[in-house]
């Protein structure tokens, strides 16, 4: 018998089927990996077994006995927890203290010392060197991943469900990370793990599953499996390459970038971007990497040089840069790029507006054009470019931030973490769009963790770490080795 | 999905024509026309400044000065008539007055980064104050008849149906407009796409303090005088008919036509309720009740 079975899933939600006749099972002991594009059903399927979505029809088993549907509290108390991508826990109280919100211990007074002493082994058997007592905002967001495994942990879990962990991890921080989830399965729980990255599903899962329009299309050994043939099931064709190749042929230089410091985020990080070019930079959460792009845009406060085609500039605010020709994507698309009460339409033309206008109003037929255009242009799938910009996939919304910035026709193209959380599809397409804007003279600076993606896509590659530039690398001799030497070794070696 | 997102819109818009159904059949004296310029003349100041409300709503802010900006643009107003300014120049003080004091709250909310709903509560206080201090707690009157004439029932339509229109093109026919809505939405996005937010928001307590400083000239004329205590609790009005007409506290997302019909729908209750007689303070309960409901039904929606 499975430790979770699911059998018969299904789910509609206004006549549309997401979820239709879904059997999932994991075993004692199985890492578990479930796959698909944005879309697929993963969410709605991880919804259900947690309890939060009722299904139309079919039932989840957990040892055997039924779990409540629609009582995401009492499956908890089952054994099945959820880490979710976003973190539920709050800044401003202690890991123990968040470990034990909602079951505090004690009565009228919290027992805070036994709370301390419940914790802090836990967190020590995951081999990390956290403080119970410690406020949860100084973790980094690693840490913070853990203390949330450990809330699972002490709650008696025999299900774990990892929905894209890995995401906001660097390279380092992932490793350990799997590591703490060998030994779980060791000690015989049953783990289901969501993730794009193929690297770390073959490094770690026994088993996965493969959803694609609400149907399981495959669950197969992992062994078994490779590359090309888990992309063919979760796009239900055949993706041609990953990684599409262009000729190179860069101009002038755009972007100069000299000595630029904003302590204690970077120092003296220096480099230049021409024409056509795809410049990677590489590095650790917290190497300065996106600081480094804000402060280009005027967006922090700097001290430096920076010279755009030759000429030194200093933006006083990023509407200062857009200006200028310089845009800038952010990583964090929900938190700093979107509008999700918005239309599509509105997101798209957000930063071009002045482009649309005659004596101050907005020519509303102009503008539609604009967005309709740039909806073509970055292939944004959407039924209607007035639906609010929340009801699109990962994948779309990321074009249409990338089409929001094209809008304002930049010179420099600023791309932080292209495809985060973007399903494999939608990947290629915006490998062939930055491609195609190299080709017509953009210059792109790329700041991705995902290496296969930089190495695949960067002319050169920039790696930064603790805040210095500690190296940069020509195509040829760009290896995943050499990229991470730079990113992560120690200070005595350097 | 859709029904919901229906309900969302246009909430409001039913429930207004709902109440004024009723009303007619069970009051036959709702329909008469003078009840009907009653209505219209009673909530004029209410709604003005709910639509500038509207705009401080819309980025996620708040405006809490506007009932003492209210009391002191009439007083001021008031006193330049008294002391021989002609009118088109009493009135152009007290709508500078309103300006002023949104310009101060919103440079207050952008440089030192206070939040909204403090400044503005604290710049309630300091032009309350004013008010009284600059009147000594007096009524200032011996208007010149001339400018009660701004209140009559047409002239009043008419500045409403302005302000409203003005309004209306602003936030849905300008990129100003635009950038109301994205900076309430997701202010980071907004600014990382290039909108100046700050100025955004300098202009957008400007607009408020603007329609409170017009309707408090519209007050003065009404009384015909100048009273420190006019305006009282207008605030809580405003924000009553913006949330009642669907606009979201969160901000990003509601309507200028919802304001309208939010502050025609208190309005309208009122008058009905005068209509059966029920007493002021029951009045003050079914405002509250319709308050929460609004608001709950935009927790419901989002």
């Amino acid at each position: 018998m499975p430790l979770l079975a699911a059998t018969g899933l299904a789910k509609s939600y206004g006549g549309v089927r997401v979820l239709d006749a879904v059997d999932f099972t994991v075993e004692r002991g199985e890492v578990h990996a479930l796959l698909g594009e944005n879309g697929a059903g993963k969410s709605t399927l991880v919804k259900i077994l947690a309890g939060a979505v009722r299904p139309d029809s079919g039932r989840v088993e957990l040892e055997g006995s039924p779990l409540p549907s629609g009582d995401p509290l009492g499956v908890r108390r089952r054994g099945l927890s959820i880490v979710y991508q976003e973190f539920t826990l709050v800044p401003e109280l202690s890991v123990a203290d968040n470990v034990f919100l909602g079951r505090e211990r004690g009565g009228l007074f919290l027992r805070r010392s036994e709370m301390l002493r419940a914790v802090q082994p836990v967190l020590d058997d995951l081999g990390v060197g956290i403080a119970a007592s410690a406020p949860v905002r100084t973790l980094s967001v690693a840490h913070q991943q853990i203390v949330e495994i450990a809330r699972a942990l002490l709650g008696d879990a025999k299900v774990l469900i990892f929905d894209e962990p890995s995401a906001s991890l660097s390279g380092r921080e992932v490793d350990r990370l799997l590591a703490i989830l060998r030994r779980l399965r060791e000690r015989g729980l049953g783990i289901v793990y969501i993730s794009h990255r193929f690297e770390e599903i073959f490094a770690l899962a026994d088993r996965l599953t493969v959803l694609r329009d609400g149907r399981r299309v495959a669950t197969e050994a992992v062994a078994g499996v490779d590359r090309r043939q888990l992309i063919r099931w979760m796009v239900g064709r055949d993706v041609s390459e990953e990684f599409p190749s262009r000729r190179i042929d860069p101009g002038a230089t755009v972007l100069e970038v000299r000595g630029l410091s904003a302590a204690p985020r970077f120092q003296d990080v220096s480099f230049s971007v021409r024409a056509g070019e795809v410049v990677g930079v590489a590095g650790l959460v917290g190497a300065g990497r996106s600081s480094t792009a804000l402060a280009i845009l005027g967006a922090l406060p700097s001290r430096g040089e920076v010279r755009l085609n030759g000429r030194a500039v200093r933006f006083a605010s990023p509407s200062d840069a857009i200006a200028h020709g310089v845009a800038y994507v952010t990583e964090d698309r929900k938190g700093r790029g979107m509008l999700a009460t918005m239309s599509a339409a509105a997101n798209l033309t957000l930063a071009s507006l002045g482009q649309y206008t005659r004596a101050g109003w907005l020519l509303a037929p102009r503008e539609s054009a604009a967005a309709a255009a740039a909806a073509r242009d970055c292939d944004v799938r959407a039924a209607s470019l007035e639906q609010p910009a929340s009801t699109l996939s990962g994948g779309n919304q990321q074009k249409v931030l990338l089409a929001r910035f094209l809008l304002t026709r930049p010179k420099l193209l600023i791309l932080d973490e292209p495809t985060r959380g973007v399903d494999v599809g939608a990947r290629a397409e915006i490998y062939g769009l930055m491609n195609r804007l190299c080709a017509d003279g953009l210059a792109v600076v790329m700041i991705s963790s995902d290496l296969p993606e930089l190495l695949g896509m960067a002319d050169r590659v920039i790696v930064m770490r603790e805040g210095r530039v500690t190296g940069a690398l020509d195509r040829a001799s760009a290896t995943p080795e050499a990229v991470m030497a730079l990113a992560t070794s120690s200070r005595s070696a350097a | 999905m859709t029904a919901r997102r229906f309900l969302s819109t246009y909430a409001i818009f039913v429930a207004l024509v709902v109440e004024c159904v009723v009303l007619a059949v069970a009051a036959p004296s709702f329909l008469t026309g003078d009840n009907f310029a009653n209505v219209l003349r009673q909530n004029a100041f209410p709604a003005i400044i709910a639509a500038g409300m509207t705009f401080a709503i819309l980025t996620g802010g708040i405006d809490l000065s506007v009932g003492s900006v209210v009391a002191l643009s009439g007083v001021l107003c008031a006193d330049a008539l008294v002391h021989g300014w002609p009118i088109w120049s009493a009135v152009a003080l007290g709508l500078a007055v309103g300006i002023g004091v949104g310009l101060i709250n919103g440079l207050i909310v952008t440089t030192v980064r206070v939040p909204p709903f403090i400044v503005t509560l604290a710049m309630m206080l300091v032009v309350r104050g004013a008010a009284f201090k600059y009147t000594d707690a007096h009524t200032i009157s011996g208007l010149p008849p001339a400018f009660a004439g701004l209140s009559q029932r047409m002239t009043m339509a008419m500045v409403m149906a302005v302000v409203f229109a003005a309004s209306w093109l602003l936030l849905t026919r300008t990129p100003f407009g635009r950038h109301v809505y994205a900076t309430g939405g997701n202010r980071e996005a907004a600014w990382l796409s290039g909108i100046r937010v700050d100025r955004v928001l300098v202009k957008v307590y400007a607009i408020c303090g603007l329609s409170a400083g017009l309707a408090g000239v519209l007050v003065a004329s009404r009384l015909n005088a100048g009273y420190p205590r006019a305006g009282e609790l207008y605030e809580l009005d405003a924000v009553a008919a913006v949330v009642v007409g669907g606009t979201s506290l969160f901000g990003g997302r509601g309507s200028i036509w919802g304001t309208l019909a939010g502050a025609f729908f208190i309005g309208i209750l009122n008058n009905g309720l005068n209509l059966y007689n029920v007493s002021a303070y029951d009045q003050m309960i079914a405002k509250g009740m319709v308050l929460l409901a609004a608001a709950s039904l935009d927790r419901w929606r989002a």
